[in-house]
């Protein structure tokens, strides 16, 4: 392996480096290509202490952990030597040593640990992609070693658990998170008859903590050493360290002496659920990562024939794709032109309260003889096309029962997620036309009122029990619905159908399938993640002629108001950006306006429902 | 650092305790520590609090050295205290409870047994934690500052630190041994055993003399009543919201209580502690897995509740001087204003009131009578004017707030329910809105939504300030000392001008007079309004940020801790000022019956009045209310009125300028006399919201239309 040479394969190497050196290596992002990923390498062919990779979204951070960075260890013919334990879970001792725990030369440090799971949403060509960039770990038949000699593999240990599970009846389900009940997989058989009086060992599930419980996420508890401030919840975070399996930091396997002190034991159990369940990972190398596709990432070895997508290209991109939508949307051009605006939108500023470049879209007026399937069948298409997405159909059931939010649990002192702490950039499709009549209730308020708050603000409101704390999110939030939709949106586009297309929709989406062929795929994967991050001005000239627009607007129309300046300023911007545009030329103001105009108009057209408009 | 004299420094602690003394009022010394020792020897007092100030002022090093190593001098203070209590004993003390019993006993044996050749086992001798009946705690010195748990690291190990933050959940109070005592079974001997961590492991054999010898392998039996057990409490706290930075989750942290400490907090409560910071020894798995780890605690000395206690100031959140000087420019009022909800643009007098609604008017209470302090506002307007964001910025900003929509919640969601506790039978209340919003601020969108039944519910607490239940044998009356901050759509979509206040908004009389101030806020049509916002957003969307050139907003965090500090201002309306503001409110009764007004005016305007003007003085930390204060307010209330009023005035067709306007005012302070004084003029004209300079140029206007003549020191007008 060529990366030996550069990169440390032990903690102990590390050690000896000084960090100047390896953060030079960390730097070349070629030097990432050879380390595992631990997102698509099963445990067992792993090594405990190895250098792995993790990439995924922080979703909670725990307290500090202050830990014996350099520690004396005396054995019993009275020697002594140093050791150091940083990027370690458990003490390196030789037979009959022990650890001095006065000694004068002991140092403490201080490290946190990051609850980290893999992209919530992560859509299946993503995850593919990333297991083909995955380098094949070279210790093929190595299972893992641990430090007592017990061997076992992850999918066996988890088997177990899976089957516990079932048999037991749920007794402590609290909220909305399923928290089984199980008997934690005894190691030997005198525990094993101690099982029945062991107290309620939480579930996998709940360990897991999956934002979207319908597809779980891999979770990895990364543990960094530097640079605390400069974690934030839910941002996506590519780290490189050593991986830490020793089955010692099962807390599940603890023996009944330590079960008496009854009050921490859920939360000692969740803070140290069992390390094949949930890997540790002592993290030296850290790279925020901003946005969750594989097929633009430097650091990922990319499989050799892919051509990367030019400027030149980016226009004759953008005319297909807007065919293809086009092609979905029932041949409603307008539609068509929004929704690829929907799909590159992200928030690029925040001032105080507002978020700016927020695109949330409603679809409206959706014929009403392709509701069965269309939008399903819509999602599909959305699917191939972004790196990470969620269908979210708005039943009530979904609605009522569903954990939104996420939300502290101080048994456990863990933030137990909710379905809307996405990493950003993940697209959400909510599906109104699922909804029924009936009963919503409290959590059914609430969600709504979640996602209120997402689409307004683009903050979510994390439950703390005792108050609540906004984080910013960046979620594009899509919106179809038969009528108007019952949640605010910035944009509501009533859908103008073709009567020939709605009869052939099944057959144009068919279409749209087999026109996406994996290069053309690729060439729109990769637009719509560049021109998310593409940057955009505006000129003095510009602005002002914009200003004076406005003007002119609210004299001829009393009701507009700043919030139709504030649309029309985002549509613009997504119109040119979608067109390859470096700035804002008076030709896409004017496109922008004249959409705008023609959506007002349809929303005009819409008949009027009985119950007044809100606010 | 050189090492500390521990043998010197309890010397100069032994000085402390016994010499330490304040002077009172009449001159007299009293001896602060000395006489607690005198209760603790009686066993009157078991918790003795020596405060660092104190300590300080007796010898500085020292009471560094105790911050610095808080828990080896915790010890030398109870050692050194233990050895004093014998000689502070005035009376023979009667037995509290059976511990004292018991070591009087052994007292008694051990001096009649007592022969200083026989050598005893050390285990055997009464260990000085038995004997000791009282318990130190340190009181940090008032200069040090509340950390927020996020500040608390590795280096504070060992030291006395202070904590702020909310406690999330607490243990029931257990006994924690401290000291095990056994007896065995051949000899008949004790011995004790202190315990000083969270758990141990228990001795068997005797280890006396006779059993020894005789190797008769007495066995000890564990002894409940000779033992002692000291209160224990374990309470988890996490870091309150405003600690936490942005994206960050908020840190907890475990804290120890022992004896006194204990039971002085719930979870939910805002707490201060201050303890020393210590790392925990664990056994069993978690020993094992944190070999590499250890966990940290804090072991508290002293835990205050700040929501019950207001008066105890939090370090934190007074304001530096720098900060104040921020704040104590000119224009301080206009920029405070300002910063509310800095990205809605413009309704500046609207903002005004809202800052005053924050601050909030001085409570009276004239012979067992209530009047309100707290202001209440009402927003009315037209969809789309921003009302909801500024409700829910005064919400963020509010220190204690509730936010509801008024077709979210029942009447019962915004006072009190009650309810029955599904597992006891037991009866119990829960707050409402109101109740959680006690001083502080109640924001109720969508007001007009309301159904009238529970809309009701709000009357009392608008004027009395306070919630009476009576409802399944739970009589009583709740605390809702709250400003209502309610926003209202028009009845009929729009501002319907045609018609009265009432008929627009749907609202009884009885509700409105509640309110202090009614605000209509418009959205029309203005080219130079309209390209300012438009200038505004554009900037906002090409720049990423807030335009320059506005005056600075400033930080929510520091406006919160102003706005704390005005609160503890009671200014007082000087006996001048009654006959000014007497007047203005005739005024304001005349003015109501002459013209054709929407609104209507009651005595409870005039309370109003007061209310604002003790706003404003609080706003400027004064303790006086003065003349520009009452004429601020009046003309706040003038300007609601307007906003009301003035579509009527654009219906007419006819608009009065400025001038016009003034110069009516004038004609009619003038009466049937031909001079008026300036000065009056110019407080007439105030307190209907005109500016000085606009009165000035009216008075230039007409003079120069001979209608009046100004004399030569401007100070007088006289009619042609």
């Amino acid at each position: 392996m060529p990366c030996n040479m550069d990169l440390p394969s032990t903690p102990e190497e590390l050690d000896l480096l000084d960090s100047a050196s390896w953060k030079n290596v960390l730097n070349d992002v070629t030097k990432w290509h050879s380390i595992p990923l631990l997102n698509h390498t099963p445990l067992h062919q792993l090594k405990d202490q190895s250098l792995v990779r993790f990439r995924g979204m922080v979703q909670d951070m725990m307290d500090p952990e202050i830990y014996l960075e350099r520690y004396e260890v005396k054995s019993s013919d009275g020697g002594r030597r140093q050791q150091p334990g940083k990027y370690r879970d458990c003490l390196r001792l030789g037979k009959d040593e022990q650890l001095d725990y006065q000694a004068e030369s002991n140092v403490h440090g201080e490290r946190r640990t990051l609850f980290v799971v893999s992209v919530p949403g992560l859509n299946g060509w993503a995850k593919e992609h990333e297991k083909l960039c995955n380098p094949l770990p070279t210790h093929q038949t190595a299972t893992i070693t641990i430090g007592n000699g017990i061997k076992r593999s992850l999918d066996e240990r988890v088997e177990m658990e899976v089957d516990k599970a079932d048999d037991e009846t749920c007794c402590s389900s609290s909220h909305s998170v399923k928290r089984h009940c199980c008997v934690p997989p005894a190691v030997n058989k005198a525990e094993e008859s101690n099982a029945s009086s062991c107290p309620a060992v939480l579930g996998s599930d709940y360990l897991l903590n999956s934002p979207l419980p319908s597809r779980p996420s891999m979770a990895c508890m990364v543990k960094v050493y530097e640079d605390f401030d400069k974690y934030t919840l839910n941002s996506l975070m590519d780290f490189v360290g050593f991986l830490s399996v020793d089955p010692a930091l099962d807390a599940a396997t603890l023996d009944d002496d330590a079960l008496k002190d009854v009050d921490s034991l859920s939360e000692l159990q969740a803070q140290n659920p069992s390390p094949f369940l949930i890997p540790r990972l002592h993290a030296f190398g850290v790279k925020p990562l901003p946005h969750a596709n594989p097929l633009l990432d430097q650091s990922l070895k990319q499989p050799a024939e892919l051509e990367p997508v030019t400027s030149q290209s980016l226009e004759t991109v953008h005319k297909d794709l807007r065919m293809l939508l086009k092609l979905c949307l029932f041949e409603d051009d307008l539609c068509a032109e929004y929704l690829l605006c929907h799909l590159i939108s992200t928030v690029y500023s925040r001032s105080e309260m507002q978020s700016i470049g927020k695109f949330t879209l409603n679809i409206c007026n959706l014929p009403k003889d392709c509701l069965q399937q269309y939008t399903v069948k819509l999602y599909e298409i959305l699917e191939l096309l972004l790196p990470a997405s969620h269908y979210l159909p708005m039943t009530l059931d979904n609605m009522n029962t569903a954990c939104f939010a996420p939300k502290k649990d101080y048994e456990t002192n863990k933030l137990v997620s909710g379905m809307l702490q996405l990493a950003p950039h993940t697209h959400l499709l909510l599906d109104e036309t699922r909804m029924q009549q009936g009963k919503l209730e409290a959590n059914g308020v609430h969600a709504i009122q979640h996602l209120a708050n997402v689409i307004n603000n683009q903050q979510l409101k994390c439950d703390f029990q005792y108050y609540h704390i906004d984080y910013n999110v960046d979620i594009p939030m899509l919106v179809v619905s038969e009528g108007r939709s019952m949640l605010p949106s910035d944009f509501v586009l009533p859908i103008r159908a073709d009567v020939k297309a709605v009869e052939l929709y099944e057959e144009s989406l068919k279409a749209a399938l087999h026109y996406l062929q994996p290069a053309r795929l690729q060439q729109f994967r990769s637009y719509l993640t560049l021109a998310r991050s593409s940057q955009f001005s505006v000129s003095e000239d510009l602005t002002e002629m914009i200003q004076l627009d406005f003007v002119d607007m609210r004299k001829a129309n009393v009701k507009s108001s700043a919030d139709d300046l504030h649309g029309l300023l985002v549509l613009s911007r997504l119109l040119g950006i979608a067109r390859g545009k470096l700035a804002l030329d008076k030709e896409t103001w004017h496109l922008a306006t004249e959409f705008e105009s023609t959506r007002r108009q349809r929303l005009q057209a819409l008949p009027k429902s009985s119950v007044p408009m809100r606010n | 650092m050189a090492r500390r004299d521990y043998a010197q420094d309890r010397e100069s602690i032994k000085t402390f305790l016994a010499e330490f003394c304040k002077c009172d009022d009449d001159g007299k010394k009293e001896f602060v520590y000395g006489s607690q020792l005198v209760k603790l020897a009686h066993r009157e007092q078991v918790l003795i609090t020596i405060d660092l100030d104190d300590l300080a002022e007796f010898n500085e090093s020292l009471a560094e050295a105790v911050i610095e190593n808080c828990r080896r001098y915790a010890a030398i203070f109870s050692d050194v205290i233990a050895e004093l209590l014998p000689s502070y004993k005035q009376q023979e003390v009667h037995a509290k409870d059976a511990l004292d019993v018991y070591i009087e006993h052994r007292l008694m044996m051990d001096a009649r047994t007592h022969n200083p050749m026989n050598q005893r086992d050390e285990r055997n001798a009464f260990p000085t934690e038995l004997m000791k009946r009282f318990q130190v705690g340190f009181k940090p010195q008032s200069t040090e500052k509340a950390h927020s748990i996020r500040e608390v690291k590795a280096q504070q190990i060992g030291k006395l630190v202070t904590v702020r933050g909310i406690v999330t959940r607490c243990t029931e109070v257990k006994p924690m041994m401290v000291v095990a005592t056994y007896t065995c079974d051949r000899c008949g001997s004790e011995t004790y055993q202190p315990v000083n961590s969270l758990s141990f492991i228990p001795v068997h054999d005797c280890p006396s003399d006779d059993c020894r010898v005789n190797k008769a392998g007495g066995r000890l039996y564990l002894q409940t009543r000779g033992s002692k057990f000291v209160k224990f409490q374990e309470l988890k706290m996490q870091e309150h919201s405003d600690q936490v930075p942005v994206g960050h989750i908020p840190r907890s942290m475990t804290v120890l209580c022992r004896g006194e400490v204990t039971r002085m907090a719930q979870p939910g409560d805002h707490v201060l502690v201050s303890g020393v910071f210590l790392p925990m020894v664990r056994s069993g798995f978690a020993q094992m897995i944190q070999g590499l780890l250890s966990e940290t605690f804090l072991q508290a000395h002293r835990i205050i509740c700040i929501n019950k206690s207001d008066d105890i100031s939090d370090k934190d959140a007074e304001l530096t001087p720098a900060e104040l000087e921020e704040l104590a420019q000119d224009d301080f009022y206009e920029r405070l204003a300002t910063s509310l909800a800095p990205e809605i643009y413009g309704h500046l007098d609207v903002k005004k009131a809202l800052l005053l609604l924050l601050v909030g008017g001085v409570d009276k209470r004239p012979d067992g009578m209530k009047i309100r302090g707290n202001i209440n506002i009402c927003l009315m307007g037209d969809p789309g004017v921003a009302k909801s964001q500024l409700l829910g910025y005064i919400s963020r900003l509010a220190i204690r707030s509730q936010y509801t929509t008024g077709r979210g919640s029942s009447g019962v969601g915004l006072t009190a329910a009650v309810m029955k506790d599904p597992l006891t039978g037991e009866m119990t209340l829960e707050g409402g809105a109101l109740v959680l919003a006690d001083q502080g601020v109640c924001c109720i969108d969508e007001f007009d939504k309301m159904a009238d039944v529970d809309r009701t519910a709000i009357h009392e607490v608008m004027e009395q300030q306070t919630i009476s239940i009576a409802k399944a044998g739970i009589m009583t009356t709740l605390n809702a000392r709250v400003s209502i901050l309610a926003a209202a759509n028009p009845a009929f979509g729009r501002y319907n001008p045609r018609r009265t206040v009432e008929q627009n908004i749907q609202l009884p009389a009885a509700l409105l007079s509640r309110f202090d101030l009614l605000w209509l806020i418009q959205d029309k049509p203005d080219r130079d309004n309209d390209l300012r916002l438009a200038k505004h957003i554009t900037y906002v969307h090409s720049h990423s940020k807030q335009p320059p050139s506005r005056v600075k907003s400033l930080d929510m965090n520091l406006m919160r801790r102003y706005i704390n500090l005005c609160k503890r201002k009671h200014p007082t309306i000087p006996d001048e000022l009654t006959d000014y503001i007497v007047g203005a409110y005739v005024e304001l009764r005349r003015e109501a019956r002459n013209q054709k007004d929407m609104t209507f005016t009651s005595a409870r305007n005039l309370l109003g009045i007061l209310r604002l003007s003790t706003a404003l003085a609080r706003l400027r930390l004064s303790d006086r209310v003065e003349k520009d204060d009452v004429a601020e307010a009046l003309r706040l209330l003038e300007m609601s009125k307007d906003s009301l009023n003035q579509i009527h005035e654009h219906q007419k067709g006819h608009v009065p300028n400025t001038s016009d306007r003034i110069f009516a005012i004038v004609r009619e302070l003038a009466g049937s006399g031909k001079a008026v004084k300036i000065a009056e003029i110019m407080d007439r004209c105030t307190t209907k919201g005109f500016k000085p300079d606009q009165v000035d140029k009216c008075i230039d206007d007409y003079e120069e239309l001979n209608v009046w003549q100004v004399n030569m020191g401007r100070t007088k007008i006289t009619f042609m």
